[in-house]
């Protein structure tokens, strides 16, 4: 316990330290432009989809080697820069004073900045999605955070918010809610040996009254559709601190697969951070299509959406695997698909005593 | 071919004098209650510079309108000049005689009308209020005489009233005439305008001008030179006619026909006249007087074989580059002007034309001064303001049909960086010959003759050219400046976030900022 604690702190230190030294480093690096009478410049990787690549090796996207140059002799972009600088300095205050803020903050305490206001939201996203790929570092390395609540954990996980003392099977049925600030939460204690990130709610308030999270030895994450940014750095550090293998069960349509995919091999819009994000090793147990022919599950025809989705995803390369490959052809073939709780056809149990046990590996 | 002044002369001798006035008035310029007036003001002010310009003198024009009696259409006319003055006997035919002292025969550039001049303005004011037309004059030799001139219309006559002498160190000429039925008004077609332009367009003329409630406007003279006098010129070959020929060979002291053509025609001497004879098969020897049409129209084409010197120049007397921009500079005080006199060109009846232009943006240009009632004056921006003219004369009624307008319309302004709905833009545009080929009689518009609106057509792109020029310089050095301000806004914000994330001092911003404002565009992308 105490050894986990003593190295969440550590690489919080680590990380904030990274953030303060970067910071310095591009303040130290405009003066010394401005010393010399030259127009400050800063290298910005390019977020453009031409230089998001699908990293084999790592199995997620990363950005290219293109980058767009911002200078301050610019007129066009002056401005620009004198903003990143802003945002920079606002960053710095943050880490400074130990507060987090939210990226609608930013953009409303840039009204009063001498580079500011922002003309919305997504500009003033810009500025910290510029240093976040500059530096390599997340967004709550540089002390701002994500607007919503992470998904729910239910299981034998203790967490430590700052000396508050959470145990995840004694926060209400609900379970723990993850925090937008989940970086900072020390994961005390945990006697699970897996995660089971679930998409919908409805499965997983099913499988905490089955109490799945006993048998399975599990905890049990409800993904609420889409991972937000927080639910996936959970998931990553359970798998990277606690060592924990990640199970993905979703609906049998191209949009639970994505869902999962998501979290295997991130998203291609934040390209830059998914070396933080992404859990290349969390695996997909269903609902596959091959699901919909052997449990003989009640179905939905597939929508011409839903065709042209599973068209796209057998093109993206991250769906670049024999398994995956398999499984869109089937469902096209099939031109049907299920959600999960279709398996409520064999009784309310039944996805707790048979489908997830054979899929876990775990029928006796 | 007959003139329309050789159709008025003859009207003339037909009838009496009120009659023929009467049935001319909208020809004479004598129409509208505006437009009346300022005819007035434009005969007055018309034969004073003349006099002035032929005694030497720069013209110095006082004009003033007067209302009579409070009434709404009474006013008196003044005008006074500088000139040498009348000899006592000469004023009755100068002011009371109307079609006395007519140049029409003769091919020179003039200013005024068809010399019915200012005994019309006298005419006009005897009809309209029946009252005589004041003249007060000296010859600058001590004698100031003051009489009252009316016309006797039976006769065609001056007739001088109370002919006073007085004693008097003065020289020149005043003129007060009281019209009836007449409006004043400050607008496009009002005395003011008229004036205004008179003087842009005659930079050596000094005017000073009271209006009816007693605003003085003085419009400086901006040159020292009077301009020379125009001459008369004889036809060019270039655009004669057969009719033309004709004509001049049955009036010829030439006794051969290559005298006849060496003598009566411009830029042809006996060599060449022989060599166009050869052309056209007519006998050198043959007496101008036997000459045929057939013959006639030989010459004519024969003559478009040979090489010929441009049409003379001596009789045109273009205002010239220099001085309209001294005019437009002087009266419009511009941020921009620009003018240009281009070369004689020959139209039709082989008589040569000058199109010259100027061009003035900003500054007073472009505003062209509008007004409800006297006095209430509002100056609007009205987008390209155009003030024609032809040999100096403002031409300020019939805009629509003249060629000078439909040239300058038919010019896409948006090339030139020119919106002309919204520039303060004023084109000016003067068209100098001894033939004027107006539209009218009233002679306030020009004829779509091909060669005339080419020609104004590309003069007016000569200047409109410089104007892009200058526009685009002006909108580079705009840029500039706000390039310099965006500058000076941002690079010291960078300089104390820097120093603030650097934890370090404020590094000084001065010699960068210096750079990157001095230098144009060099570090965009």
């Amino acid at each position: 316990m105490s050894r986990v604690k003593k190295k969440v702190r550590a690489r919080d230190r680590v990380h904030k330290r990274r953030a303060d030294e970067k910071l310095a480093g591009l303040g130290k690096a405009v003066i010394e432009d401005i010393l010399h009478t030259r127009p400050p410049k800063l290298k910005i990787p390019s977020r453009s989809t031409a230089n998001i690549i699908y990293d084999e090796t790592s199995r997620y996207f990363v950005l290219g080697s293109r980058y767009g140059v911002r200078s301050a002799g610019s007129m066009k972009q002056v401005k620009k820069f004198a903003q990143l600088m802003c945002a920079a300095d606002f960053s710095k205050e943050l880490i400074e004073s130990k507060k987090l803020a939210t990226l609608r903050e930013m953009y409303y305490t840039a009204e009063g900045w001498d580079a500011g206001p922002f003309r919305d939201q997504g500009e003033s996203d810009g500025n910290i999605e510029d240093l976040e790929a500059t530096f390599g570092l997340k967004r709550e390395d540089l002390g701002l955070t994500p607007e919503e609540d992470g998904a729910a954990v239910y299981g034998r996980l203790v967490v430590n918010e700052e000396g508050v003392v959470i145990d995840a099977t004694k926060a209400g049925r609900g379970g723990y809610t993850i925090p937008p600030t989940i970086d900072d939460v020390e994961l005390a204690r945990c006697k699970a040996k897996r995660v089971i990130a679930i998409e919908t709610m409805g499965m997983y308030h099913r499988l905490v009254q089955e109490k799945a999270w006993k048998k399975f030895d599990a905890l049990i994450v409800g993904l609420k559709g889409q991972a937000a940014r927080a639910t996936r750095r959970f998931l990553k550090r359970a798998h990277e601190e606690l060592g924990l293998p990640i199970h993905l069960f979703c609906d049998g349509d191209p949009f639970g697969f994505h869902i999962a995919m998501v979290i295997i091999s991130g998203s291609a819009k934040l390209a830059y951070i998914n070396h933080e994000l992404a859990v290349p090793d969390a695996q997909f147990i269903g609902v596959t299509a091959s699901d919909i022919v052997d449990y003989k599950l009640p179905t939905d025809k597939l929508r011409e959406l839903d065709v042209n989705r599973l068209k796209q995803l057998q093109k993206d390369p991250r769906y670049n695997t024999e398994f995956w490959q398999g499984e869109i052809k089937k469902m096209l073939e099939l031109g049907k698909k299920a959600e999960q709780q279709a398996f409520s056809k064999y009784g309310l149990s039944y996805v707790v005593k048979e489908y997830l046990p054979a899929k876990l590996g775990l029928k006796g | 071919m007959k003139t329309m002044a050789e159709e008025l002369f003859k009207e003339f001798r037909e009838h009496s004098v009120s009659e023929f006035f009467r049935k001319n008035a909208a020809m004479l310029g004598y129409t509208g209650k505006i437009r009346s007036l300022t005819t007035v003001v434009h005969e007055g002010v018309t034969n004073a510079i003349d006099a002035a310009e032929e005694a030497g003198v720069l013209p110095k024009i006082f004009v003033a309108i007067k209302r009579i009696n409070e009434e709404p259409e009474h006013f008196k006319v003044v005008i006074e000049d500088n000139a040498s003055g009348i000899p006592e006997e000469y004023i009755p035919n100068v002011f009371g005689k109307m079609l006395a002292g007519t140049k029409l025969h003769r091919h020179v550039q003039s200013r005024g009308q068809q010399g019915i001049g200012v005994s019309g303005s006298v005419m006009f004011g005897q009809i309209t209020s029946g009252k005589p037309t004041t003249v007060i004059t000296s010859t600058g030799n001590g004698e100031i005489i003051r009489a009252d001139v009316m016309i006797d219309v039976n006769r065609n006559e001056g007739k001088v009233m109370n002919a006073k002498k007085l004693k008097g160190k003065w020289r020149g000429t005043r003129v007060e005439v009281e019209a009836k039925d007449v409006t004043y008004m400050r607008s496009r077609y009002g005395p003011f305008n008229y004036l205004r332009m008179t003087a842009i367009a005659n930079p050596h003329i000094h005017i000073t001008f009271v209006e009816p409630d007693g605003k003085l406007t003085i419009f400086e003279h901006a040159t020292n030179e009077v301009p020379e006098r125009p001459k008369p010129m004889p036809l060019h070959p270039w655009g004669i006619m057969s009719d033309d020929l004709l004509v001049l060979a049955k009036h010829t002291k030439g006794r051969t026909m290559a005298s006849f053509l060496a003598t009566e025609l411009s830029r042809v001497s006996k060599r060449k006249a022989k060599d166009v004879l050869n052309l056209s098969g007519v006998k050198v020897n043959k007496k101008p007087a036997e000459l045929t049409w057939e013959e006639a129209e030989h010459i004519v084409s024969a003559f478009k074989q040979v090489k010929l010197i441009a049409p003379p120049t001596s009789g045109l007397r273009p205002i010239g580059a220099a001085d309209i921009k001294n005019g437009i500079r002087q009266i419009l005080r511009p941020e921009f002007t620009y003018a240009t006199t281009r070369s004689p060109k020959v139209y039709r009846g082989g008589l040569p034309f000058i199109v010259e232009a100027g061009i003035a943006y900003g500054g007073g240009a472009g505003k062209t001064v509008e007004g409800k009632d006297e006095g209430e004056e509002i100056e609007i921006e009205a987008g390209m303001e155009l003030i024609r003219f032809a040999n100096r004369a403002p031409l300020i009624f019939d805009q629509g049909g003249c060629a000078i307008t439909s040239a300058a319309r038919n010019i896409d302004w948006r090339r030139y960086g020119v919106d002309v709905s919204a520039a303060p833009l004023t084109l000016f545009v003067n068209v100098v010959s001894a033939y004027v080929p107006y539209t009218s009689a009233g002679k306030q518009s020009i004829a779509e003759e091909p060669e005339i609106f080419d020609e104004i057509r590309s003069t007016v792109m000569d200047v409109a050219r410089e104007l892009r020029r200058f526009i685009y310089r002006k909108i580079r050095v705009k840029e500039q400046h706000e390039r310099a301000g965006v500058f000076e806004q941002y690079l010291p914000v960078i300089a104390r976030k820097a120093a603030s994330l650097a934890g370090t001092k404020q590094p000084d911003i001065k010699p960068l900022l210096k750079k990157v404002t001095g230098v144009e565009s060099e570090e965009e992308s």
